[in-house]
């Protein structure tokens, strides 16, 4: 337990120094700042319209975000979790995993009395305890800009959903987190290791999902998942690959929890995706060996 | 053509006001083999990078074989190699393709026949088809030596040249090294912190200490001028410790 | 043989001896294909719909025969510029940075300027190795995804059709050799090879993938559940009318649009090859006239991009101390 404290605190010791996290990290939180603003603004504007059309008796239809629901606003959110969430969470884990093999520090660590699994699990609770701290924050810039457009505090159904919904997200991030930290340590070079899970990446949030569904990679930039296209083999294709695209499981997830009409599918079998592709990184990660982790670094 | 090689005067390089090398006076004499010691940080690499017109004085100026540094680089480095410390090549290229492409830079057109002579001349035939990857360190320091002698420059500059090798390869290091004095009279100019490997090759020494020049001698008039040290190691400890007069 | 062209040449051995880059090209190649595969698979089961619909009407004893779904092979290519747009970029960007970090992290930065070369002439055989294997795999890619088409869209091209995809190419390769370039003189000039990394990531993320998505979401369509005009429930004749309201809006969201690179590369490519239902089967001088704005700021980042790797590209920049 020692080591695993002790090797999670040095990781947000570095974490708090090292430059492409913190720029990646500001992205995001920029993002995320800047999509509520949009929202507000694209709520007036429409708002006006609305006042306008009805004016000139173009419309008797009332306002159309009378019925939509406050937590409608954080939905660009969960594009931007899967865009730059996604891959500050790669970068993060590759760049923890090359620290000590660039540093060749890994021998002054590995020549003490601590076990690799223990070195690694710190490693992850040591990001995930900085992922969480930084979903918190952005989960509370959320709130408060909701808040603001809809000029009322959410309730307290709709504030546990949207924890559930940066929740689910903390799941998705560690699950890429996984990804970075094994491509770091089976990677000879920086920029392999670095390409290699953005490449993953791209599969699962573009191929697989056009392969199943036949959307358009820009159309998949979307928050809401792509609906299938019926008959012929893309019922069979959608059925065997979409649990592959923890992405657009993720979309399905966060539709749901955060009550967007236009998303339909299974919460629990969308969450046991996202689950399972953690565990399944997570396994595969603690279970390297000693001789693996010390690959040399070439370049 | 001048008997001088080298020549600096009151050459000096600074880094954002920190003063790496100041006021340095040096001349070295045509076919001299030529060790500039000095502790870590004290200058030599920065010495060797202006030489080879990789950096540009703060002030001062420097000559190789007449040709000054600063207002025609290219001449200067049509007359010299250099061999970094710790030497790296491309490693998906074979040992031919990596010295064609140096050799054609340096200006040979043709430097096929060339590459195999000095390769030859260097005892490292049979690994013209290999990729220099694949490569031990000693290998490297071949293929590093080869490249930096392909143009037959009249200096040749080595910085850290033993360094990482084991004793056979500083061994065939030092032939090389003489040979290349001997036979071709090339004048080499190289930094080291092997001394015992200064007084089998060198000719003549020079010995940085925080900057600056604290002694430059031939090495016959260094072990004359201190009879009563041992090696060349106490004479060296004892210049680099002396107070500046 | 010049310096520049003996750069050049020992570059392209090296990359085409770089086992990573052939696959990651590899990995673009197959996502591009798949993507004709899925479109024009797509449309086999529209147009097995239509055929079912059309026996189900005929059965009924209906003489209305309803327009068949149209084949226009060119816009099957419509997910394939896109993964050009997205994955083509961002491994553009590494190519481009790869060939200066690797002369950076060894030491032959001073194998090259210690011998006598001309100034331009690392950037310059760099840039010309970088043309000449994007003009290669632009080809390769270009010829696959033409072939896929006619094998499994059952189709085949008109001159015109050729020509189009001539242009797409060449737009194609000078989008992709602007990455490289920029990435090239990021890698250049930044004191470490990290921040040239994090900067060029950055801008992708943000030109590819974050301002073009932005446009979409200020789209109004797209903000109301079921769509604005629907949920208004405004007749298709006054749509218009209320469009007029939203000019000040659109022209905010249409100026951060084309602040993209990408868009214009997306936008005039789409036009060319007809993807844009307002220029499909347009000749192509109707598709300049409306696009030619695009094509000419595509090139221009092309050549600007060029430019500052070139000159920021220098002995004094690559070999200045990062301690």
């Amino acid at each position: 337990m020692t080591t695993v404290l002790t090797m999670a605190r040095q990781e947000l010791v570095a974490l708090r120094r090292e430059r492409l996290p913190l720029v990646l990290l500001i992205v995001f939180v920029v993002m995320v700042s800047v999509s509520s603003l949009i929202g507000w603004l694209t709520n007036t504007t429409v708002s006006n319209v609305w006042q306008k059309t009805v004016e000139a008796g173009l419309t008797q239809a009332p306002n159309p975000f009378t019925d939509v629901s406050a937590l409608y606003y954080a939905r660009n959110t969960v594009i931007y979790l899967v865009l730059i969430g996604a891959l500050m969470a790669i970068v993060v884990g590759v760049t923890s995993a090359m620290r000590d093999r660039k540093a060749r520090t890994l021998d002054l660590v590995l020549s003490r009395p601590i076990s690799v699994p223990a070195y690694l699990l710190g490693k992850l609770v040591g990001i995930g305890a900085w992922l969480a701290m930084i979903l918190a924050l952005v989960a509370v810039i959320s709130w408060t800009s909701i808040s603001v457009i809809t000029g009322a505090a959410l309730g307290p159904g709709e504030s546990a959903r949207l924890v559930a919904f940066y929740a689910v997200a903390w799941l998705l991030l560690q699950a890429f987190v996984t990804l970075g930290l094994l491509s770091g340590i089976y990677s000879a070079r920086e920029t392999t290791a670095l390409l290699v899970p953005i490449s993953i990446w791209s599969v699962v949030a573009f191929v697989l999902p056009q392969i199943g569904t036949s959307a358009n990679p820009v159309s998949l930039l979307n928050p809401v998942p792509s609906v299938i296209v019926p008959g012929g083999a893309f019922d069979t294709l959608n059925t065997v690959l979409s649990p592959l695209s923890v992405t657009e499981e993720f979309k399905t997830a966060s539709g749901l929890i955060l009550g967007n009409p236009e998303v339909t599918g299974s919460l629990p079998l969308s969450l046991f995706v996202i689950v399972l592709a953690f565990a399944v990184g997570a396994i595969v990660l603690l279970a390297t060996n000693r001789d693996r982790i010390r690959g040399a670094l070439r370049d | 053509m001048t008997d001088i090689a080298i020549r600096t005067t009151g050459l000096s390089k600074s880094y954002s006001g920190t003063a790496a090398l100041r006021n340095l006076d040096l001349t070295i004499d045509s076919g001299e083999i030529f060790g500039l010691l000095g502790h870590n940080g004290a200058g030599k690499t920065t010495t060797v990078n202006l030489l080879t017109t990789l950096l540009e004085p703060t002030a001062g100026s420097m000559q190789v074989v007449g040709v000054d540094t600063v207002a025609d680089p290219n001449g200067v480095r049509r007359v010299i190699g250099y061999l970094p410390e710790n030497v790296q090549f491309y490693d998906n290229l074979t040992t031919m393709e990596n010295l064609r492409f140096f050799g054609r830079l340096s200006g040979l057109s043709q430097p096929d026949a060339r590459i195999r002579e000095v390769l030859d001349y260097l005892d490292f035939t049979g690994h013209d088809d290999q990729r220099v990857g694949s490569f031990s360190k000693g290998m490297r320091q071949r293929v590093g030596i080869a490249q930096a002698i392909l143009h037959e420059p009249s200096v040749l500059f080595l910085d850290e040249p033993t360094s990482g090798l084991d004793p056979e390869g500083v061994r065939q290091l030092r032939d090389v090294i003489v040979a290349l004095n001997r036979d071709l009279g090339m004048t080499i100019f190289m930094n080291t912190h092997l001394l015992s490997e200064v007084t089998k090759t060198c000719t003549s020494i020079g010995i940085l200490r925080q900057g600056e020049l604290a002694y430059q001698a031939s090495l016959a008039a260094t072990l004359e001028a201190f009879p009563g040290e041992d090696s060349l190691e106490e004479i060296y400890l004892n210049i680099r410790s002396a107070p500046d007069s | 043989m010049t310096s520049t062209l003996v750069i050049a040449r020992k570059e392209l051995l090296d990359l085409r001896r770089n086992r990573f880059l052939l696959a990651i090209l590899g990995f673009v190649l197959v996502a591009v294909v798949i993507s004709v595969v899925v479109s024009a698979t797509q449309f086999g089961t529209k147009l097995d719909d239509y055929n079912t619909y059309l026996d189900a009407l005929r059965a009924a004893g209906s003489t209305t025969t309803p327009a068949a779904p149209q084949l226009f092979p060119l816009q099957l290519l419509r997910g394939s510029i896109e993964y050009l747009e997205i994955l083509g970029a961002l491994f553009a960007i590494v190519m481009g940075y790869g060939t200066i970090a690797k002369e950076k992290q060894r030491a032959t930065l001073q194998l090259i300027y210690s011998r006598p070369i001309s100034r331009y002439s690392l950037a310059a055989g760099k840039l010309l190795a970088l043309a000449v294997a994007w003009l290669i795999a632009v080809a390769v890619i270009f010829g696959a995804v033409t072939a896929t088409v006619a094998i499994v869209g059952h189709a085949t091209f008109a001159p015109i059709d050729v020509q189009r995809l001539l242009v797409a190419a060449a737009t194609a390769w000078a989008y992709l050799l602007m990455w490289s370039a920029l990435a090239l003189g990021l890698a250049s000039s930044a004191r470490r090879l990290s921040t040239a990394l994090i900067v060029a990531l950055v801008l992708w993320l943000t030109v590819v993938l974050i301002i073009p998505q932005i446009g979409d979401t200020m789209d109004p369509d797209n903000q109301v559940p079921g769509g604005l005009f629907k949920s208004l429930q405004i007749a298709k004749p006054d749509e218009q009318a209320v469009l007029a309201n939203f000019a000040g809006f659109d022209s905010v969201r249409n100026g951060l649009e084309v602040s993209s690179i990408t868009k214009h590369y997306e936008r005039f490519t789409f036009a060319v090859l007809g993807i844009k239902d307002q220029y499909n089967q347009q000749p192509l001088a109707a598709v300049w006239t409306g696009t030619w704005n695009n094509a000419v700021s595509m090139w221009l980042a092309a050549l600007l991009a060029a430019a500052f790797a070139i000159f920021t590209t220098t002995r004094r920049k690559l070999l200045r101390r990062t301690t």
